[in-house]
C-alpha cells in the first residue's frame, strides 16, 4: 500500500454520496418493481467513472469506488456498508423481523449479549432526541425486514463481487489510475444477526468468516486494497446493557479479531486497512468506549493500516493515545481529520491542524488523511464532496509544512 | 465583570431551550396574566438548572424573547420587533422575505441545491421566528419602547439568581448592526440610520447594566454580513470599512457605559450549514477588538473556527481583556467528550493567559439542537472547564 512517503497521502472511509437516479434505481430494484439488468449495469458503470474522476479531480490520492455496488434506496442511509452482504450470503431468511423490533436482552456480569439496536444505552440515555423526527438522528427509512440465519452460512455473492471489481477497475482505467480500494464487511459486524442455525454465537461468527473471506480474497487477487468496516469492535460497547466491564469486552472482541484473522489467513497484510467507527448515526454518543481501552484489540487485527474517528468532538481528543501506544514497525494510520457528523465544513487549515498532532507522534509517514466514516448516506452530497476538497487542501497544507515544500 | 483568577470560568452564550408550555404561551401570544406566571417559574429552573451544572456566569436562557417552537434560529433579534417603534411592515419587502436582507451570498449559490433542500438530510433543520421581521421597515424615527419588557425581564432574573445564591448574570441585547439589517425608508444615509439605532438600543444597554448585570451585546452581524452583503463580490475593503463603522456605531451606543460590565459576542451565524465562506477571524479581528468591551465571546467549538485559536498567537490580546471561547458547539449533535473541552481552553490559555479565559459555547443553543443534547453539552462544558483548571492550577 501506498504511505506518505513525500506528502501526506488522502483517501477516506468508502462511502459516497450515490446520485439521485442510481438512488431510484436501487430502490426499484430492492422492492422488486424492476429485474431490468443491462441499462442498470451501464448507468451503475458511469456513475463509478464519475465518482472515481472526481476524487482524482479533487486531489484524493487512494480512491474507492464509493461504495456504488452497494444498493442505497434512499438518500439517507446508514447501512448499505452491511445489507449489501445479505444478498451474497447463504444460509439466510431474509423475512425476519425489522432490526429495531428485536427484544432488548440484558448482560449479566462476565457474560456479554448484545441488546437490540433500539436498546442502546445511548438512545435509554437521550430517548427525546432519539424519538424526535427533528432531534436530527433520522437515520432513514427503516428497513421492515432483517435477515435471520437458518441455515449454515456460505458465500454466494461471486458474480456480484466480480461485477463490482470489474466497474471499480474500468473506472479506474478510464480515470489514468491503478490503485483502489473497497471495502468489505468484517465478521464481526456481519454476524449481528439472530441465530437460529448454529450451536454458538461463535461458530455463527467463524461460519461468516469463513464465507466472506471469499470475498475478501476476490478483492486482493483483483489486485484492489481491501478496507474491512468492523464498527461493530467499537459500537458493541453501547449494545450491552448493562455497561460491561473493559477487560470481559475486550475478550468478547478478541473473539471477533481472531475470527477476522482467520478470515485473512494468507493473505498479505500490505494490502489490507482496517476501518473502526463507533457508529456514524447522529446522535449524542456519550456510551462510546474510549479509543484507548480498545486500541489493542484493533491493532492486534493482520491489517497494515487502521482508519478510525478523530475528526468529531467524541473521539478528537484520542490523538493523544498514539503517545502511550506503539505502532508496529511498517503500519500505518488513516485518522478522520473531516466528519460526518457535522454540516459545517472543516477549514482546510484545522484539517492541517489535526494531522500534524498525528504526524508529531508517529511519523509524517505514517498518515494518511482520511474520514470520519462514510460521508454517502449521512450528510447532503455537496457537504461531502466540499468535505473531500477541504481534506485534501489540509493535507497539501500539512505536506508543505512537513516536507518544508 | 468576573475573570478566571483560580479556576476556569464558565458561562455561555445565552439562548437555551425554552419549555414547551413557555413557547405555547409564546405562540398563543398569550396575555401576561397567563405568561407572567410561568415565564417565572420558567426562568427560576432554567436558572437553577445552570447553577446545578457549575455554570458560573447565568442567564434566563433568553426566555423574555419569544421563541415559538423548538427550531428557532431567530429568537435573539426578533424579540427586538416590540421593543423599537418607528418601523411598519411593508407588504412588498415582506414578500420577498430573507432575500430583502440580502445581496446575494457566494455560499449560498456554491451549495445552491443544499439550501434549496434546506439541509435536505437529517440533522440540518431550520426554523427561524425571523421570519416575523420579514418587511418590517423603518418609516419614522427609531425609539426604543420596551421599557416594561426589558424591566420585566431585569426583574425576574434578578429574583431567579437570588434564590441559587449566584454570583453574576448576564442578559443579552441585538446590536445596532444587526438592526441596521432592516429595510430604512426615513433615515437619510445608512449612517445616519445605524446612528438612530444605537441611540435607542442604548435604553436597553443602559437598564441591563444599571440593574447590575454584565451586557452581552449580541453581533453577529459584525462577521456574517460578509456572507449576506459583500461575499458575492469578494469585496473585503468594502467589507472592513463597513464593519469599522459598526464598531463606532457600537461604542457610541455604549458611551457611558464601563467597560467591564460588557461582553461582546460575535458568531457566524448558527445555521447548520457548510460556513465554508466565514470571513476568517485574522481578517477582522483588529475591529473586533475595538468594541468598548472587556471580554469578547468567539465560536472556536466547531469546524470551520476552531483552528483560529492561533490567531491569538499573531493579534496580541490587549490586558484587562478577556476571551470566551465557545468550546462547545451547535454545529453538531454529538457531545464533547469532556477532555476535547480541556484540551480546546489549555491550547488558549497557553497563548492568552488563564486568567483571561472563560469557557463557552459557540452560540446559543437553544431552538438550534435538541433540549437534551443542548443540557448534555453545558455539562461537558462544565466538566471539560473542571479539568483544565486541574491542570492549569495544578
Amino acid at each position: 500500500m501506498r504511505m506518505s512517503t513525500n506528502r501526506i497521502l488522502t483517501s477516506h472511509s468508502g462511502s459516497l454520496p450515490r446520485p439521485d437516479a442510481l438512488i431510484e434505481a436501487n430502490r426499484a430494484r430492492e422492492v422488486g418493481e424492476t429485474t431490468e439488468e443491462q441499462a442498470f449495469r451501464a448507468m451503475l458503470q458511469k456513475a463509478v467513472v464519475d465518482v472515481v474522476r472526481h476524487q482524482r479531480e479533487i486531489g484524493i490520492d487512494i480512491p474507492g469506488d464509493g461504495e456504488f455496488g452497494k444498493s442505497m434506496g434512499h438518500r439517507i442511509n446508514y447501512r448499505a456498508w452491511w445489507s449489501y452482504c445479505f444478498n451474497r450470503l447463504n444460509g439466510l431468511d431474509l423475512g425476519g423481523p425489522g432490526l429495531y423490533d428485536a427484544p432488548p436482552k440484558r448482560a449479566r456480569e462476565g457474560e456479554i449479549v448484545l441488546t437490540s439496536p433500539a436498546d442502546r444505552r445511548d438512545r435509554a440515555k437521550f430517548p427525546e432526541v432519539y424519538s424526535d423526527s427533528e432531534g436530527g438522528v433520522y437515520t432513514g427509512p427503516r428497513a421492515a425486514h432483517w435477515p435471520i440465519c437458518v441455515g449454515p452460512i456460505s458465500y454466494k455473492g461471486h458474480e456480484a463481487i466480480q461485477a463490482d471489481i470489474a466497474c471499480f477497475r474500468t473506472a479506474l482505467k478510464a480515470c489514468g489510475l491503478e490503485e483502489g480500494f473497497m471495502t468489505s464487511v468484517a465478521p464481526g459486524s456481519a454476524a449481528r444477526l439472530a441465530n437460529f442455525y448454529y450451536k454458538t454465537d461463535e461458530e455463527f461468527l467463524f461460519a461468516h468468516a469463513d464465507a466472506l473471506r471469499e470475498e475478501y480474497k476476490a478483492i486482493v487477487d483483483a489486485g484492489m486494497i481491501l478496507q474491512l468496516d468492523d464498527p461493530a469492535m467499537a459500537d458493541n460497547w453501547d449494545m450491552i446493557n448493562p455497561e460491561p466491564r473493559v477487560e470481559d469486552y475486550k475478550k468478547f472482541s478478541m473473539v471477533r479479531v481472531e475470527a477476522l484473522n482467520h478470515a485473512l489467513k494468507g493473505l498479505p497484510q500490505d494490502r489490507i486497512r482496517f476501518h473502526l467507527c463507533w457508529g456514524s448515526w447522529h446522535g449524542p454518543h456519550v456510551t462510546d468506549i474510549p479509543l484507548r481501552d480498545i486500541v489493542d484489540v484493533m491493532l492486534a487485527v493482520n491489517a497494515q493500516a487502521y482508519s478510525f474517528e478523530a475528526g468529531n468532538v467524541r473521539h478528537e481528543h484520542e490523538w493523544t493515545v498514539w503517545e502511550d501506544v506503539t505502532l508496529p514497525d511498517g503500519k500505518f494510520i488513516l485518522p478522520g481529520v473531516v466528519s460526518h457528523a457535522t454540516n459545517v465544513v472543516e477549514h482546510p487549515e484545522l484539517v492541517a491542524q489535526r494531522i500534524l498532532r498525528f504526524t508529531d507522534i508517529v511519523g509524517r509517514e505514517r498518515v494518511v488523511a482520511s474520514t470520519d466514516c462514510g460521508l454517502g448516506g449521512r450528510v447532503h452530497s455537496m457537504i461531502a464532496w466540499a468535505k473531500l476538497e477541504s481534506l485534501s487542501q489540509g493535507a497539501a497544507l500539512a505536506s508543505r509544512k512537513l516536507w518544508g515544500k | 465583570m468576573k475573570r478566571s483568577t483560580d479556576r476556569i470560568l464558565t458561562t455561555h452564550a445565552g439562548s437555551l431551550p425554552r419549555p414547551e408550555d413557555l413557547m405555547e404561551l409564546y405562540r398563543d401570544d398569550a396575555p401576561d396574566s397567563k405568561l407572567l406566571p410561568r415565564l417565572q417559574s420558567a426562568i427560576a429552573d432554567v436558572v437553577r438548572r445552570q447553577a446545578d451544572i457549575g455554570i458560573a456566569i447565568v442567564n434566563d436562557g433568553e426566555y423574555g424573547k419569544a421563541m415559538r417552537r423548538a427550531v428557532d434560529f431567530g429568537a435573539w433579534w426578533s424579540y427586538v420587533y416590540d421593543r423599537l417603534a418607528g418601523f411598519e411592515v411593508r407588504k412588498e419587502t415582506a414578500e420577498k422575505g430573507r432575500a430583502a436582507w440580502t445581496f446575494g451570498s457566494k455560499e449560498r449559490k456554491e451549495f445552491a441545491e443544499f439550501y434549496a433542500e434546506d439541509g435536505g438530510m437529517g440533522g440540518a433543520r431550520t426554523g427561524s421566528s425571523s421570519s416575523r421581521m420579514y418587511g418590517l421597515t423603518c418609516t419614522g424615527p427609531v425609539k426604543y419602547v420596551g421599557q416594561q419588557a426589558i424591566r420585566r425581564d431585569i426583574d425576574l432574573l434578578t429574583s431567579a439568581i437570588r434564590s441559587v445564591r449566584g454570583e453574576e448574570g448576564f442578559i443579552t441585547a441585538v446590536s445596532p448592526a444587526t438592526l441596521q439589517i432592516l429595510p430604512n425608508e426615513h433615515y437619510k444615509s445608512q449612517q445616519d440610520y445605524t446612528w438612530a439605532l444605537a441611540e435607542a438600543i442604548r435604553e436597553e444597554y443602559n437598564a441591563i447594566v444599571d440593574a447590575g448585570f454584565i451586557l452581552q451585546i449580541d453581533d453577529p452581524a459584525l462577521v456574517d454580513i460578509w456572507d449576506w452583503w459583500f461575499s458575492i463580490k469578494s469585496d473585503i475593503a468594502g467589507y472592513r470599512k463597513w464593519a469599522e463603522f459598526q464598531v463606532e456605531a457600537v461604542n457610541h451606543a455604549l458611551q457611558g457605559i464601563p467597560e467591564d460590565r460588557v461582553r461582546f459576542h460575535i458568531c457566524w451565524g448558527s445555521w447548520h450549514g457548510p460556513h465554508s465562506g466565514d470571513v476568517p477571524l485574522k481578517d477582522v479581528v483588529d475591529l473586533l477588538l475595538k468594541v468598548n468591551a472587556q471580554a469578547y465571546s468567539v465560536e472556536m467549538g466547531n469546524v470551520r473556527h476552531e483552528h483560529e485559536w492561533k490567531v491569538w498567537k499573531e493579534k496580541r490580546l490587549p490586558d484587562g481583556k478577556l476571551l470566551i471561547p465557545g468550546v462547545v458547539s451547535h454545529a453538531t449533535n454529538l457531545i464533547e467528550h469532556p477532555d476535547l473541552v480541556a484540551d480546546r481552553i489549555i491550547r488558549l490559555a497557553k497563548v492568552v493567559g488563564r486568567e483571561k479565559v472563560i469557557a463557552g459555547t459557540d452560540c446559543g443553543l437553544g431552538g438550534r439542537i435538541h433540549p437534551q443534547i443542548a443540557w448534555a453539552k453545558l455539562t461537558a462544558l462544565s466538566e471539560g472547564a473542571k479539568l483544565a483548571s486541574n491542570e492549569l492550577w495544578h
